[in-house]
């Protein structure tokens, strides 16, 4: 018997319980077990409970859409299988996220007329800080996927009740720039080539204000910004040759991850330069040994599917994710599945003090500092609202049974040291204060 | 009829479908003057998500860097900024026909839209800038939630605009310059012949249809809280051609018509099914090939009021 | 050095320019006949992207040997060109008669609808043929380090070009073409049946995109909305080009894709930009274009 059911059934007599899954695995019963619909738990509705999720089904960063959808799916299957939450039963209801305008009507819909209990989601920027502000205004509960950059979390929710934000996206270029220092001497001049957009701005700002921390006469000889959806990257590669910089810094994410390692590998790129892809991880799979040298730093943001210390619930999910999907998964996984087993857990504690269902408003407290186990390991929800959790990142290798390269060793950087601690403080700031890190 | 449903409708419907009616009502005003431009003077514009852009930005610009709430100076300055930008944009443009005149109209589409998003330290990039509740006729009504606030004060306010706003433009078309619109459509070479300048007049409906198309952007604005650089990208203009067709072009209220159809089809299908790009493509196409008169040709043939297409 | 860096910079510039090129191919016969701009030419593109990888996985997976990858490649691409028998036919045709601007409509029809199909098919994943690119080395080019494959793609888009010239200038099809690109009225009176040329035409078009996105994909990957992301360069090329002229097509290519390159390594920051406002200043000087013969 696993931690969720446990919890699920934390009021229920345990003999009455087994039971009751006794019963139903004889019976071969799909869904619910008899004991928990026979029982009228005081204060809760017998209706099932409506999570809004809201996946990317559109453009290059559909797939993060899909993972992420895939992660909530597996828990409410699992999650139902063991009696739902509270002995009610999960209910997905979908709404796809585009641009922030339409995106802002579906939440919307979710909330007025489906009457969503929770809405989880939310990976483009953009959408974050526009959902930010709806979710407060809708005072409706909302668990964040991805989205967030330092404007984010200074500008439009500076201290939000019911809108919980992803981690700090500058997360990886600060854990990119400590492997750097670490494990690649004598770099002394960089270039950037980062998306378009927020975010590769603010990595690869990040990724210098860091490196520089280290080493401080570090160089900047480059700076590139193809715009997110390019797919041919031959004349930048010629502009990064020309440049010769000591190192390549990238925080690229979708497929163009992939397009830049076959093209730099067609001209031996990294034969005169080193790397440091700090996102490359989420589309891991399709960066081949071939095209794919040794001894790049690679980020796989907070889920790495090959870790040798992962739990048996995430090497469950790997194992089931490659037998249904053919592929292994990449970290959106796991913000899509604590984003509901947090939301589980909240209501779970939130139903002990309150004695009923709770309300959004409760769970929301309840939610404030709540630590779950997520696939990846322990998560938490910071006291604002914040995301915590770990992140993976590391040196590439061939030495792996796969056709695409893995890491060894792996680096495990929890939020706590990579984070800054209060979205007050401002990054720079924070920066100059911690690193180098002591010890 | 129609007309007391609409006044009533925050009364009696749920919140969620008075909220539907915000963008309908934007893209209305939108529609109106984007037909003066397609069924009245013969001339497809796939870039006039360039002045809703313009419109939903000076929003942004005005409430959070400037301090103005007053959704009234918002309206008058995306007016008038939207008409700056149409002057020498709608001069080159109108030059020309059919063909080029979609494709130069897309290409300034565009470069506005990479201008948004290149230029981030001025206009933030993808992730935009954020639009503050704006008063209206003067009242700050900040303290209303803004649910209550959208669905209620601001529903009847952009009512009031799309009613002006139709006014203004019934009496454009029926004005001896709406007739003059519609000799330069249907035979510009009489046009000319009768002393009437072909590319002035092309001028006038561009510019007239880029102030209502920024009016109505600015409208689109405050119900998000948000505006960025997708506001601004070609599939947005093709969108909103998609909505005149789809009502009808031939017709003063197709448009509106079309606004209406589209964004309720939209909502509908886009929750039941993920793959809804297919099916409005679908409708696009059925539209295009068999009813190009739109809802309005089906149901509505000649009537007054109808735009007469030779 | 020196010269390495700017052989770099060029053929880097070349091959987009070889990309481009396939691409507005199929945009310009198309619209030098039937005065139809094909929004969905990216679409095309990006379903032959798709196709081609499908095929040499499956042709891999079945054991075919990786150096002869380029041909159930090159074959898929051209193959599923005869989609644009079926859109024409299908939904184009009822349309000729029609005012232009309903036909772009149309192809913008065509765009959501492929967008969907697509993803019905391959899901959204970027999906691409592994390590073929490699496959065939790389060649050193005056101190430039050139992958052999682009310049594989680059021959091929060299080879197209000149016997789409061969095709419009030496065959009885390619006089139809042109005559009926001329003068359409004329083409028929002398007894062309222009809906067979339409029919011809159309899927050459199309034919020519998905050729171009199957011989792109091993060098990069399919992503999704390509398509869309795709037409505005192909755009800018036949501006630039002339409307409805192939010379145009091929040397707005070379302007777009070089301009592009030396952008890149010299003043990144304007770099589309840039392209944008070069369409908008030929449009407003010479809105023939370069080459192009189409009175505005």
């Amino acid at each position: 018997m696993n931690n969720q059911t446990k919890e699920a059934h934390m009021e229920t007599n345990r003999r009455e319980f087994l039971k009751g899954v006794g019963v139903a695995a004889a019976g071969g019963a799909v869904g619910f077990p008899a004991v928990v619909r026979a029982q009228a738990r005081k204060g809760i509705p017998s209706d099932p409970v409506k999570i809004g999720v809201m996946p990317i089904r559109a453009g290059v960063a559909a797939p993060v859409g899909a993972a992420g959808q895939r992660g909530v799916e597996w828990w409410a299957e699992r999650v139902n299988k063991a009696g739902g939450i509270l002995g009610r039963k999960v209910e997905l209801v979908f709404e796809e996220e585009s641009n922030p305008k339409d995106t802002v009507e579906r939440f919307r819909k979710l909330a007025l007329q489906t009457k969503a209990d929770v809405i989880v989601g939310g990976i483009s920027t953009a959408v974050g800080l526009a959902l930010g502000p709806a979710a407060e205004e809708l005072k409706m509960l909302w668990l964040s996927w991805d989205a967030t950059t330092q404007k984010g979390v200074e500008e439009t929710m500076p201290k939000p009740t019911y809108s919980f934000r992803s981690v700090d996206n500058e997360v990886e270029a600060i854990g990119g720039a400590l492997l750097t220092a670490k494990y690649l001497k004598g770099v002394k001049t960089i270039a950037g080539i980062n998306n378009d957009y927020s975010y590769g701005h603010d990595c690869w700002e990040t990724y210098q204000a860091v490196l520089k921390r280290y080493t401080p006469d570090v160089k900047s000889v480059l700076e590139l910004f193809p715009k997110l959806g390019v797919t041919d990257f031959t004349s930048h590669i010629a502009a990064i040759q020309q440049a010769k910089p000591d190192l390549l810094m990238t925080s690229f994410w979708s497929g163009d991850t992939t397009i830049l390692m076959k093209q730099a590998a067609a001209v031996g790129l990294f034969k005169t330069m080193k790397a440091c892809f700090t996102t490359g991880g989420g589309v891991h799979d399709s960066l081949k040994k071939e095209f794919t040298p040794e001894g790049l730093i690679l980020g796989y943001n907070s889920m790495y599917f090959n870790y040798a210390g992962a739990s048996a619930l995430q090497k469950q999910f790997v194992r089931e994710y490659k037998a249904k999907y053919g592929e292994y998964p990449p970290y959106e996984c796991d913000h899509g599945y604590f984003t509901v087993e947090s939301y589980k857990a909240g209501v779970e504690k939130a139903y002990k003090a309150a004695g009923e269902w709770p309300s959004k408003e409760q769970v929301a407290k309840a939610l404030e500092g709540i630590e779950v186990e997520s696939l990846s390991g322990k998560r938490s929800w910071r006291e604002d609202h914040v995301q915590m959790c770990s992140f993976f990142q590391g040196i590439t290798t061939h030495k792996n049974e796969f056709d695409f390269v893995t890491i060894d060793p792996v680096e495990v950087l929890p939020t706590t040291r990579i984070m800054k601690p209060s979205t007050g403080t401002k990054l720079l700031d924070w920066i100059n204060a911690t690193f180098p890190l002591k010890g | 009829m129609a007309a007391a449903a609409v006044l009533v409708l925050p009364l009696v419907a749920p919140p969620y479908h008075v909220l539907l009616m915000l963008p309908f009502m934007a893209y209305a005003v939108i529609l109106l003057g984007l037909n003066l431009l397609f069924g009245y003077t013969g001339l497809v514009s796939f870039g006039h998500a360039l002045f809703m852009g313009i419109g939903a930005y000076t929003g942004a610009v005005l409430t959070t860097h400037l301090g103005v709430r007053s959704l009234e100076v918002i309206l008058l300055a995306s007016a008038v900024l939207g008409a700056l930008v149409a002057a020498p944009v709608g001069a080159l443009c109108v030059r020309y026909v059919k063909i080029y005149f979609s494709m130069l109209t897309l290409a300034f589409g565009m470069l506005f839209y990479t201008f948004l998003l290149k230029f981030y330290r001025l206009t933030g990039g993808d992730e935009g800038i954020r639009v503050l509740r704006p008063s209206l006729l003067g009242f700050d009504l900040g303290a209303v939630s803004k649910i209550d606030y959208l669905a209620g004060p601001y529903y009847y306010y952009s009512l009031g605009v799309l009613v002006l706003a139709a006014i203004c433009m019934w009496r454009i078309v029926h004005s001896p310059f709406g007739l003059c619109l519609r000799t330069v459509r249907d035979n510009p070479a009489k046009a000319e012949s009768l002393g009437v300048s072909v590319t002035r007049y092309r001028w006038y409906a561009f510019v007239i249809s880029a102030v209502y198309a920024a009016a109505g952007g600015a409208l689109l604005g405050p119900p998000t809280g948000n505006v960025d650089p997708t506001l601004a990208y070609w599939t947005h203009s093709g969108n909103i051609v998609f909505m005149t067709l789809l009502g009808g072009f031939a017709h003063f209220f197709g448009p509106v018509l079309g606004a209406f159809v589209f964004i309720f089809l939209q909502d509908t299908v886009m929750s039941v099914v993920p793959y809804w790009r297919l099916i409005f493509g679908a409708i696009l196409a059925f539209l295009v090939i068999f009813a190009p008169g739109g809802l309005m040709g089906l149901f509505a043939g000649r009537r007054a009021g109808e735009v007469s297409r030779a | 050095m020196v010269t390495g860096n700017l052989v770099n910079i060029l053929m880097g510039g070349i091959f987009h320019a070889a990309i481009l090129f396939l691409v507005a191919a199929g945009l310009q016969v198309v619209f030098g006949v039937q005065r139809i701009f094909n929004l969905a030419c990216g679409s095309f593109y990006a379903l032959g992207a798709y196709v081609g990888a499908s095929a040499v996985n499956a042709f891999t997976g079945a054991g075919g040997p990786p150096a002869l990858f380029i041909v159930p490649l090159a074959l898929a691409g051209l193959l599923v060109g005869v989609v644009g028998v079926v859109v024409e036919r299908g939904l184009l045709a009822f349309v000729y008669d029609r005012d232009e601007t309903f036909q772009l409509l149309l192809t913008f029809a065509l765009v959501l609808m492929l967008e969907d199909i697509v993803r019905l098919t391959w899901g959204t994943a970027p999906y691409s043929t592994s390590a073929l690119y490699l496959a065939y080395g790389q060649v050193n080019l005056l101190g430039a380090t050139v992958p052999v494959y682009n310049l594989i793609v680059i021959g091929a888009s060299l080879a197209i070009a000149l016997g789409i010239g061969w095709l419009l200038t030496r065959t009885v099809f390619g006089r139809i073409i042109r005559a009926a690109a001329d003068n359409r009225e004329m083409a028929e009176a002398l007894g062309v049946d222009m809906r067979r040329v339409y029919a011809k035409v159309f899927t050459l078009g199309t034919a020519l995109g998905t050729l171009g996105g199957a011989l792109v994909i091993p060098a990069t990957a399919a992503m999704s909305e390509m398509g869309i992301e795709l037409i505005v360069e192909a755009f800018a090329v036949v501006v630039i080009g002339g409307l409805g002229s192939m010379r145009g097509a091929f040397v707005g290519a070379l302007v777009v894709g070089v301009f592009r390159a030396v952008a890149i390594a010299v003043y990144p920051e304007l770099e589309m930009l840039m392209i944008y406002l070069v369409v908008i200043a030929v449009l407003v000087l010479r809105p023939r274009g370069l080459f192009g013969r189409v009175a505005v």
